[in-house]
């Protein structure tokens, strides 16, 4: 027990430890005060200017490796840290020429070591940020390091690897992440029923239901498959709230609750699978295709071995209330069998009725949290 | 020198046939049927109980259904002699009722009502009906040169059509006395019978795909509810229904009943009182309805043959270059793939009429459904690429003519559905007979032995080089040796075809479709070649006029077909993955589940 806490804190210390040690030994002979901590507003126009401000103050570019790393550890409070100008502002920083090698001895040996590891962690950040670098970085980098530099060597595996990545994801998001937490929801329920592409995802306001406490808004999804199976439910036996789970979308965490019911029965199929002696065939009647009679058994995809997946909704607040809202709305919205049967709401932990808590880091959250979270 | 041939095992003929080898001196042009098997002769057509002059039966006695054999390679050799069902004085009364609706039909002034009239004239809307009630016990090599003729009027003749196999369908299945009530009315020409069997595609996971049904009320008559596709307004419609859930009744809606309302193709049945079809069994029921099949696939080649006479009219009287258009090679080519495709229909449908009329209980479901689908699969590349000669100089006719050919193509079903017939019910044949085959196939580890043997016997059709040992060329003119040859090799791979078929899917085989509608289309032109094979070769021996062109057409098409039934059985057994089908069925789903190409653009960046 002890060990593993030891150990979880050293690798959470690390990194940030060495970077800070670095700006620490240098402040002691530059001894300039950090610009960044000093600036009103933190965006990227302050961020820019910044380094503007470094840039024209010394020609000669004295202690430019201290502020890169400084800059590079300030870049989330900025909000900058996607942003390929801005990678592309510090890369600038480095002077040209000057440690380009000019024998195959520096170019062996690692001209400049610190600079070009610099440029390295620089690159490196923004891989975990996956921002792609472009083809003008690369001129960039030849220019200050040649193209026997380090980073030219990183900058050119970043270029093979992570446009192969970028796209690999069957389940398409915007570039950019909106903001707005409802549009999150839409976006992670739209991916979740993906499985039926016909289902339709609606957002509905609990204003409609006059009953509700929370005022907030839900996104619901429902197929026409669906619709069918739950107007099929037996009356006798209760519906299911099940929830909440998660789903990511990059690092931004969304939590959806399910509707579910009973499951028909399995097909039961004890032919020889290697009998063909009497395979079905057709009758000849033209025109006359299918059959009269449709199947009692489990056969679509929303029936799954724990019961049948009725309707999938994120809302604002998570809530238990909320929850009740959107059973209300399903019933308005063409589910007029929920009238009758009933829902039990068999949450993991009960949910608080806060509406939304802070955002917290992911590996915080616990079951019991009911936030959709917005960052 | 038949007797000395090398008499080797073929696991599928007889050894009588063999013993019967032996004793063969002559090969060509040996007629067997009638020292093998004894015709029926002198015997009463008793559809009816009435002793009046009524037409002779004359059909020979039952056979083994014959494409549904090919699927296990067993090819009744007796059937290329081409079948010849009417006597001089029949083709005598035919030729003189042809003309006289020819006149009428292939003059462009006439009007609908007077075609009807000349119809009504020449008895056509009671053709099918006996002679002893005033019709004309019309057999169905008759109702092809009628309806050929009939089909220049493309509304009347589906019309015909309708009626003809409404009238089989009454005749068979109403008792005496409801047949002779409206038989009068039905015969008069003025109400004529439309098929409603076709429904729209089910729009809900909950609705059944076949959903018309039938239900006695409290007074006993039977009432239709449900809807169809059949935009005919007026007339007796005879509606197909489910009947207790799964069973399947045909039942006839009078003309001006209640509850019929029709909304441009389609038309509803709200509680319709209906004579029900008590009689008919499904089985004669869809033996009956099956007709429609075949003609369809004449009102589709009159299309074509529509089209070929627009488009020489077009090109003869045109020039290029300062020399006649109609030089053009090119022209001629198209022009003359269409005639081979037209002649190999032509042959095929009277081919399968001779076996419908000339052998008693005839199972040729298979034949029919292949006509149609050749003719729907053929028939509509070959008009786009006839219209494309004249296309800009006659675009309203060639809209129309291309329209009207779409219809037939997919008139009553889609060529999908046909295909998936063909298939199953060849498939469901050969299962029968090869049903221990298989299942030993499909546990090798259980029958080592046997699986030893097959590998040595299958391993001149794994080289794709079948033994040919069912010497057709023996029953053709002697020149047609070659493509004899062609089709038999054609007809020893159906075998291997179904059994890589079943022994890779099992019984699962019923839903691996693109694999079995090519299984249809290979059988399907082997039918085809049979009957364009023994039809040259009957006019080759008779001398009709022109034979020595169909000699050529028919070794032509065989030569032609042949690489296609080679390329589609070599597919078959090449499997999803090197025929390409897996990735095409995923690419399919991708697309029908996002609504659009999936691919990005190909100006699309990844990074600057």
């Amino acid at each position: 027990m002890m060990a593993t806490k030891i150990l979880w804190n050293i690798m959470k210390t690390k990194s940030s430890n060495i970077m800070f040690k670095r700006w620490e030994s240098s402040e002691k002979r530059v001894a300039m005060h950090d610009p960044f901590v000093t600036q009103p507003k933190k965006n990227k126009k302050t961020y820019l200017e910044v380094i503007k401000m470094f840039e024209d103050q010394d020609n000669r570019r004295r202690g430019h490796v201290e502020f890169v790393y400084a800059a590079l550890a300030k870049m989330k409070e900025f909000g900058v840290q996607k942003d390929l100008e801005v990678y592309k502002a510090l890369v600038d920083v480095f002077p040209k020429g000057k440690f380009i090698p000019q024998n195959i001895f520096q170019a062996e040996f690692m001209h400049y070591p610190k600079q070009q590891q610099c440029a390295v962690d620089l690159l490196e950040q923004m891989e975990d940020n996956k921002v792609i670098p472009d083809t003008e970085m690369e001129q960039m980098l030849l220019n200050i390091f040649g193209n026997r530099g380090i980073p030219l060597r990183k900058y050119w595996r970043m270029m093979y690897w992570m446009p192969k990545f970028k796209n690999l994801s069957p389940w398409y998001l915007p570039d950019e992440m909106p903001s707005d937490t409802m549009m999150l929801a839409k976006l992670a329920i739209e991916r979740i029923t993906s499985v039926d592409p016909d289902t339709k995802v609606n957002v509905w306001q609990t204003e409609e239901i006059e009953v509700s406490l929370d005022k907030t808004w839900i996104v619901s999804a429902q197929s026409e498959a669906q619709k069918i199976l739950l107007s099929e439910q037996p009356i006798d036996e209760p519906l299911v709230v099940r929830g909440p789970y998660d789903v990511y979308l990059r690092d931004q965490i969304v939590t959806y609750f399910l509707l579910l019911g009973k499951t028909r029965a399995d097909p039961k199929d004890d032919r020889d699978p290697d009998d063909v002696s009497d395979i079905e065939k057709p009758p000849g009647i033209p025109g006359y295709i299918g059959s009269t009679k449709l199947p009692a058994v489990k056969c679509t995809v929303h029936e799954q071995d724990d019961g049948t997946i009725v309707s999938v909704c994120a809302t604002g607040t998570s809530s238990r209330d909320s929850l009740l809202s959107w059973i209300r709305l399903l019933e308005k919205y063409g589910n007029p069998i929920l009238s009758t049967v009933p829902v039990i709401f068999t949450l993991t932990a009960p949910p608080n009725d806060l509406s939304i808590q802070e955002t917290q880091p992911v590996a915080q959250d616990d079951a019991s949290e009911k936030t959709k979270s917005n960052e | 020198m038949n007797i000395a041939r090398q008499i080797c095992v073929a696991h599928h003929s007889s050894v009588g046939r063999l013993l019967h080898r032996k004793f063969r001196i002559s090969s060509v042009k040996y007629d067997s049927t009638q020292t093998s098997q004894p015709q029926v002769q002198e015997e009463k057509f008793d559809f009816e109980d009435l002793n009046v002059v009524e037409r002779i039966e004359r059909r020979k006695p039952k056979i083994q259904p014959f494409m549904k054999d090919v699927f296990v390679s067993i090819f009744n050799r007796e059937l290329l002699a081409y079948p010849e069902i009417l006597n001089k004085d029949e083709m005598q009364a035919l030729d003189m009722r042809v003309e006289a609706l020819d006149r009428v039909f292939s003059n462009p002034q006439k009007t609908p009502e007077e075609r009807r009239k000349a119809l009504i004239a020449a008895k056509m809307f009671a053709a099918p009906v006996s002679i002893t009630r005033n019709g004309l016990a019309m057999n169905c090599t008759e109702s092809l040169r009628y309806l050929e003729v009939i089909a220049s009027d493309f509304e009347l003749g589906q019309e015909i059509s309708d009626h003809w196999v409404g009238l089989d369908a009454l005749s068979v299945g109403l008792t005496q006395e409801q047949y002779n009530g409206i038989i009068d009315d039905l015969t008069s020409g003025n109400n004529t019978i439309a098929l409603c069997i076709k429904e729209k595609v089910a729009e809900r996971i909950s609705q059944a795909d076949f959903r018309t049904t039938a239900e006695l009320d409290g007074q006993g008559v039977w009432r239709v509810t449900g809807e169809k596709i059949c935009d005919r307004k007026d007339g007796y419609k005879l509606v197909l229904c489910a009947v207790d859930g799964s069973k399947i009744k045909a039942l006839l809606v009078h003309p001006n009943s209640s509850g019929v309302t029709i909304e441009g193709p389609f038309t509803t049945f709200m509680k319709t009182p209906a004579t029900p079809i008590e009689l008919a069994s499904d089985n004669q029921l869809a033996q009956i309805l099956s007709l429609s099949r075949l003609h369809a696939a004449v009102l589709c080649r009159s299309r074509l043959k529509r089209a070929i006479h627009s488009v020489v009219e077009y090109v003869r009287p045109r020039a290029f270059a300062g020399k006649p258009l109609s030089e053009l090679s090119s022209i001629r080519a198209i022009i003359g793939e269409a005639l081979l495709d037209i002649y190999a229909c032509e042959s095929a449908e009277y081919f399968t009429a001779g076996l419908l009329d000339g052998y008693m209980e005839p199972d040729i479901e298979l034949e029919i459904a292949m006509c149609r689908n050749f003719m729907a699969k053929h028939g509509l590349s070959k008009m786009m690429q006839l219209l494309a000669i004249p296309a800009l100089d006659k675009e309203e006719e060639c809209k129309h003519l291309l329209d009207d050919m779409r219809h037939l193509a997919t008139r009553g079903e889609s060529l999908d559905s046909i295909n998936s017939f063909i298939a199953l019910n060849g498939i469901h044949h050969a299962g029968k007979l090869m049903a221990d085959e298989i299942k030993k196939i499909r546990n090798p580890l259980m029958n080592p032995s046997f699986i030893f043997k097959k590998v040595m016997a299958n391993r001149k059709q794994e080289k794709d080089d079948p033994k040919l040992d069912l010497y057709l060329a023996e029953h053709l003119h002697p020149s047609l040796k070659q493509p004899s040859e062609q089709l038999e090799y054609c007809v020893l791979r159906m075998r291997y075809a179904c059994e890589t078929l079943m022994s890779r899917h099992g019984v699962e085989v019923a839903t691996a479709y693109t694999e079995l509608s090519r299984l249809a289309e290979a059988a399907t032109e082997i039918l085809m070649m049979t009957a364009v094979l023994s039809r040259a070769s009957r006019s080759y021996c008779i001398g009709v006029r022109n034979a020595e062109m169909e000699m050529k057409l028919a070794a032509c098409f065989v030569e032609k077909t042949k690489n296609r039934v080679k390329k589609l059985i070599l597919d078959i057994d090449d499997g999803e993955f090197l025929n390409l089908d897996h990735f095409k069925v995923q690419f399919g789903k991708k697309v029908l589940d996002t609504n659009s190409l999936v691919v990005e653009r190909p100006t699309a960046r990844v990074f600057w």
